[in-house]
C-alpha cells in the first residue's frame, strides 16, 4: 500500500485510501449505535436507486431513484468545481452557497414566476441569469481582492450572510408560500429537469444539469491543462509574485478566477434550486456549498477527480433519508460521514510522508540484510 | 580518546534519481577547522545533515569520540554536543533573541512554589555572558525579525554555545554577508577554534579557506576526491579538483565595441509603501555592448531600480526609454516584448515557480505567443523541445528531465535555467540582479561568461551587484548607489576598489 500511496496515481490511492477508511470509522459508530453497517451502507446505495429496494410506491422505481439522485449531484459537481477553480489560483472561496442563493433566487423570481415564457427559453434564461449572477457575485469578491486587499474568505461570509437576509427578506414578503412557508414553486416551464417521464413504466426526473456539470468539468480540466488562461491562473495561485515578474496582470486574473468560480456556483445554484428542490426556504444556505469543499478536496482538486468524489459524497447525502428509515439512525449521520471523509482526505498528504517513510525503512531492512544483517532497527 | 573527535567511514546516502553520498569516509581532529568543498550538489551538506541527525545514512557509520553512534533526529545529535548552523537560519522571527537561544531548553523556575515559569531573566543573563566571551555582540531582547542577516547568524552560533556544542558545522556561512562581516566572523570561528571548538565548514570558497582552514576536503558529484592540508595546496589546485577540470579563475574580458545608447534613465524616483523615496533622482544610460553596473551596500535602493525598469513598481517621477520608445508607463509584458530581459535577486520568489515543472518555468516569457499557443490554447510539443534544446544548451541539471519539479533542482541550477530562459529573448537589454550570489565557482565562471557573450552579442546589460569583485571583472561603466542617489558614475578603468568600496559607504562625495 506505501508504494501506491507514492507512485504516480498517488492522489487516486490516497482518494480511494479516505474512502475505505471512513466506511470503517462509519461502521464502528454504527456499531456502536447497535445497527448493521452492511445494512446501512445497502440502504445508502438503495435510497440512490444503485441497489433495488423491497418495495416501491405506486409509480417509483430504481429507475427513478437513480434520477433524483443524478438531479442532487448536478450542483454537487458544479458546486465542487466552482471551489476547484477559485483554489487553483490561490483563492477559498467559501461563498459558493450564498452565490448558490443569489443565482437561485433571481433566477426563480425573473423566470421560473414568469408563466408565459415558453419551455426552452425559460430554461435558457434560467441558466444565464444563473451564469450571470453568480459571476458577478464572484467578480465583485475578486474586485474587493484586487482593489481592497480583503481577503476572499472574510468577504465571501460577508456576502453569504447579506444574500441570505436580503433573499430571506423578499422572499418573505412577495413570494412566499402560505402552506409551506417557502417560496412558491417555479414553473415547469422554467425548471432544469424533466419530470413525469415514464422510463419502464416508472416515473423519472430527467435533469439536463447533470450534462451541463459533466461539459464543465471536462471545460475545467482543459481550462487549467492545455489553455493559457489556465496557465496564468495557476501561475497565480502557486506564486503571485513569480507571476507578476513574467507579465501576468495578477488583478485582473484574481478577478477571473473568482468570476469563473462564481459562475460554476451560480450555475450549481439554480440547478440546485430549479432542478433539485423547486423552492427556496427563506434565510438558509444550502449545506451543498460547503459539502462541495469536501467534494473539491476529495478529488485532490482536480476536475475529473472532483465527478467520482462528488458520487461518493451524494450517495451518503442523498440515500441518507432511505437509510434513516430503514434502520432508524437519524439522517444528520450523512454528514457526519462527509466530515470524516473531509478529515481523512485532508489527511493524504501526511499519508504519503507516511508511505515514503515506511519503504525507506523498508529499503534500509533489506539493505543491511545484504550487507550481514547487523541492523538492529525498531520497527516502523 | 582517540586522535579523531568525529569519523564517518563509508557513508552513502540515495536520493530518489541520485546518489548524494557514495562510500565518503572523512575524519575530523579535536580542535581543528575542518573545510568541505564542492559545488552546488556535490553532497557536502547532506553528508553534514547526517552527523547532525537530519537524515539516516543507508551505509556506512558515524564514530563521535570513537563510539559508534547512530541519530534518529538532530536531538540526539545535540546530546553529543554537535550543533549546526543552517544556510537558511532556523529562528523564530516574533521571539525575541533570547527566547530563540533557549527555546527547547528553558531555565525553568517555580513561581510560588509550584507554578512552572521560564526565567527569561536568568537566560538574558547568560547570553549576554556569552556574548561577551566569544566577542558575538547581540542584545538579548531585541526581535529577530528586526535585525539584519549578520546578527541572526551570531545568533545562530550563540544557540550552538547556549547549548554547549563542542563540534559545530556551519553551511555556507558567508553567502549572505558583506566583506567586513566575513572579516569578523572569520575572526569569530578562529575565537572558537583557540577556545578547542571543532568547526566544520561547508563552503565553495576558496579564499575563506585558505584563511581559516586546517584542514579541507573536497567532494565532487557525491564523491570524496582528496583530503587536503590547506597550507599545502594552492587556490588554483583547490579549484580544479572541485570543478574536476582545469578552472579560468580570471575572466578575460575583449575590447569593448559600445554601439547606439539603448536605455536611458533620467530623474527616476521610486518611493516605497510609506512613501518614502527609495531612489532618488537618478539618472544614467546604457549603451549596447556595454556592462553598467550598479555597485553598493545592500538596501540602498539598487533592487527597486531594476524593478522600475523592469516595470514591476510604480515610478513616482522621472522616465525610462528604451532605444527611442518611452516606456515609462508600459506593463511588464509590453516591456519584455520591447526588449528586456530581468533576472530577478529573488530566484526563488520571483524568478521561478517552484511548484511548476522546469519545462513550464523554461516557457515563461514565451506561453503566450506561437508557436508556444494558439488562439490560448497550449502546444505540448513546442513546451518539450524547447525546454530540451535550453536544459541541453545551458547545462541545466535536474533529476527528472525537463518534467522535474523546479524546487528539487539545486540554487544552481535553479539559477542556470532563469538565466537560459532571459538570454533565449535576445533582448536589447538584460537586467541581472546578484546573478551569482550563493553560488558555486563553476556556476559563476559559467554565469560570467554568459553575460560577458551577450555583452560580445551587443546586448546593453544592467548589472546590479553586492560583490565588488565581480563589478570590477566585469563592468565596463560603474555607479555607485547611496541611500538612493547615485554618488558617481564613471568608467571601470577610472576607479579603484577602493573608490567604490569610499562611494558605497557614502564617505566620498564626487
Amino acid at each position: 500500500m506505501a508504494r501506491l500511496l507514492t507512485g504516480p496515481r498517488a492522489a487516486v490511492w490516497s482518494s480511494l485510501t479516505a474512502i475505505v477508511m471512513t466506511l470503517l470509522t462509519a461502521g464502528v459508530l454504527l456499531l456502536v449505535m447497535g445497527r448493521n453497517p452492511a445494512v446501512a451502507f445497502y440502504s445508502f446505495l438503495q435510497g440512490c436507486g444503485f441497489a433495488p429496494k423491497a418495495n416501491y410506491g405506486g409509480g417509483s422505481g430504481m429507475l427513478s431513484d437513480l434520477f433524483d439522485f443524478l438531479t442532487y449531484l448536478a450542483p454537487m459537481l458544479l458546486a465542487s468545481l466552482a471551489f476547484i477553480v477559485a483554489f487553483k489560483a490561490g483563492l477559498f472561496n467559501i461563498g459558493i452557497a450564498g452565490q448558490m442563493l443569489a443565482a437561485g433566487f433571481l433566477a426563480t423570481v425573473l423566470a421560473g414566476y414568469n408563466k408565459t415564457l415558453p419551455s426552452p427559453a425559460a430554461k435558457l434564461i434560467v441558466v444565464v441569469i444563473g451564469i450571470a449572477a453568480g459571476g458577478l457575485v464572484g467578480a465583485f469578491v475578486g474586485y474587493l481582492k484586487y482593489r481592497f486587499n480583503i481577503h476572499e474568505v472574510v468577504s465571501t461570509i460577508m456576502i453569504n450572510y447579506i444574500i441570505s437576509y436580503l433573499t430571506g427578506f423578499f422572499i418573505n414578503n412577495n413570494y412566499v408560500d402560505m402552506m409551506t412557508r417557502t417560496s412558491r414553486v417555479c414553473s415547469p416551464a422554467a425548471r432544469l429537469c424533466l419530470t413525469n417521464v415514464q422510463i419502464g413504466g416508472v416515473n423519472c426526473k430527467i435533469p439536463f444539469g447533470m450534462l451541463i456539470a459533466l461539459a464543465a468539468a471536462f471545460a475545467v480540466h482543459f481550462l487549467f491543462s492545455r489553455t493559457t488562461v489556465g496557465f496564468e491562473l495557476k501561475a497565480v495561485g502557486r506564486n503571485a509574485h513569480c507571476a507578476q515578474y513574467f507579465g501576468v496582470r495578477v488583478g485582473r486574473r484574481l478577478v477571473l478566477a473568482m468570476a469563473l468560480s462564481g459562475m460554476l456556483a451560480g450555475l450549481a445554484g439554480v440547478n440546485y434550486y430549479l432542478g433539485y428542490t423547486n423552492t427556496i426556504i427563506p434565510k438558509t444556505l444550502a449545506a451543498m456549498g460547503y459539502d462541495s469543499i469536501s467534494v473539491a478536496l476529495l478529488g485532490s482538486a482536480s476536475p475529473i477527480g472532483a465527478i467520482f468524489a462528488a458520487v461518493i459524497v451524494s450517495i451518503f447525502q442523498q440515500g441518507a433519508n432511505y437509510m434513516s428509515s430503514m434502520v432508524g439512525v437519524a439522517k444528520e449521520i450523512a454528514s457526519l460521514i462527509t466530515g470524516i471523509l473531509l478529515l481523512y482526505a485532508s489527511c493524504g498528504t501526511y499519508m504519503k510522508i507516511r508511505a515514503e517513510r515506511v519503504l525507506q525503512r523498508a529499503a534500509d531492512r533489506t539493505r543491511d540484510a545484504g550487507q550481514g544483517g547487523s541492523g538492529q532497527r525498531e520497527e516502523a | 580518546m582517540g586522535e579523531y573527535v568525529v569519523e564517518m567511514r563509508h557513508i552513502t546516502k540515495r536520493f530518489p534519481g541520485i546518489v548524494a553520498n557514495d562510500d565518503v569516509s572523512v575524519s575530523i581532529r579535536r580542535g581543528e577547522v575542518y573545510a568541505l568543498l564542492g559545488e552546488n550538489g556535490a553532497g557536502k551538506s547532506t553528508l553534514m545533515s547526517m552527523l547532525f541527525g537530519m537524515y539516516e545514512p543507508d551505509g556506512g557509520e558515524i564514530l563521535i569520540d570513537g563510539q559508534k553512534v547512530v541519530f534518529h533526529s538532530s536531538t540526539d545529535a545535540a546530546a553529543r554536543r554537535i550543533g549546526m548552523v543552517h544556510q537558511h537560519f532556523k529562528l523564530v522571527g516574533n521571539y525575541t533573541v533570547a527566547e530563540n537561544i533557549v527555546l527547547g531548553i528553558e531555565p525553568m523556575k517555580k513561581k510560588f512554589g509550584f507554578l512552572p515559569w521560564v526565567d527569561m531573566q536568568e537566560a538574558n543573563q547568560k547570553i549576554r555572558e556569552l556574548s561577551a566571551k566569544y566577542g558575538l555582540e547581540v542584545n538579548p531582547t531585541d526581535r529577530i525579525e528586526d535585525l539584519p542577516v549578520s546578527v541572526c547568524q551570531r545568533v545562530e552560533i550563540l544557540k550552538m554555545l547556549y547549548r554547549q556544542a563542542e563540534i559545530m558545522i556551519f553551511d555556507e556561512p558567508t553567502a549572505v554577508l558583506t566583506p567586513q562581516e566575513i572579516d569578523f566572523l572569520l575572526q569569530i570561528i578562529d575565537g572558537l577554534r583557540k577556545d578547542g571548538k571543532t568547526i566544520i565548514l561547508i563552503t565553495h570558497k576558496m579564499e575563506e579557506i585558505k584563511r581559516i582552514a586546517d584542514r579541507c576536503a573536497i567532494l565532487r558529484r557525491g564523491r570524496l576526491i582528496d583530503v587536503r592540508n590547506v597550507a599545502d595546496t594552492s587556490v588554483q589546485e583547490m579549484a580544479d579538483m572541485m570543478v574536476g577540470r582545469p578552472v579560468n579563475l580570471s575572466q578575460e574580458k575583449p575590447e569593448a565595441r559600445f554601439g547606439e545608447t539603448v536605455l536611458t534613465v533620467s530623474g527616476l524616483t521610486v518611493s516605497d509603501e510609506h512613501h518614502f523615496d527609495v531612489v532618488r533622482n537618478v539618472s544614467f544610460s546604457i549603451r549596447s555592448g556595454e556592462i553598467f553596473a550598479i555597485a553598493g551596500v545592500a538596501g540602498n535602493g539598487q533592487t527597486e531600480i531594476a524593478d522600475a525598469i523592469a516595470g514591476m513598481v510604480k515610478i513616482a517621477s522621472g522616465s525610462v526609454k528604451l532605444l527611442n520608445t518611452d516606456i515609462t508607463a508600459a506593463s511588464v509584458r509590453e516591456r519584455a516584448l520591447a526588449g528586456i530581459s530581468y533576472i530577478p535577486e529573488d530566484r526563488q520568489g520571483t524568478g521561478v515557480i517552484l511548484d511548476f515543472s522546469l519545462r513550464d518555468n523554461l516557457a515563461l516569457r514565451e506561453y503566450f505567443r506561437e508557436p508556444f499557443s494558439k488562439n490560448g490554447i497550449l502546444n505540448d510539443e513546442k513546451f518539450n523541445s524547447y525546454a530540451e534544446d535550453l536544459i541541453a544548451r545551458y547545462d541545466i541539471r535536474s533529476g527528472q528531465g525537463a518534467a522535474t519539479q523546479v524546487r528539487s533542482m539545486s540554487g544552481g541550477n535553479q539559477q542556470k535555467a532563469i538565466i537560459g530562459r532571459e538570454v533565449e529573448e535576445h533582448s536589447k537589454l538584460i537586467i541581472f540582479v546578484q546573478p551569482t550570489r550563493g553560488l558555486d565557482i563553476g556556476a559563476i565562471e559559467n554565469i560570467r561568461r554568459e553575460i560577458l557573450a551577450e555583452r560580445e552579442r551587443g546586448a546593453a546589460i544592467l548589472l546590479i551587484s553586492l560583490e565588488l569583485e565581480e563589478i570590477m571583472a566585469l563592468a565596463d561603466t560603474v555607479g555607485v548607489i547611496y541611500r538612493g542617489e547615485l554618488l558617481k558614475t564613471a568608467p571601470c578603468t577610472e576607479l579603484t576598489s577602493q573608490d567604490v568600496g569610499l562611494y558605497m559607504m557614502g564617505v566620498k562625495q564626487a
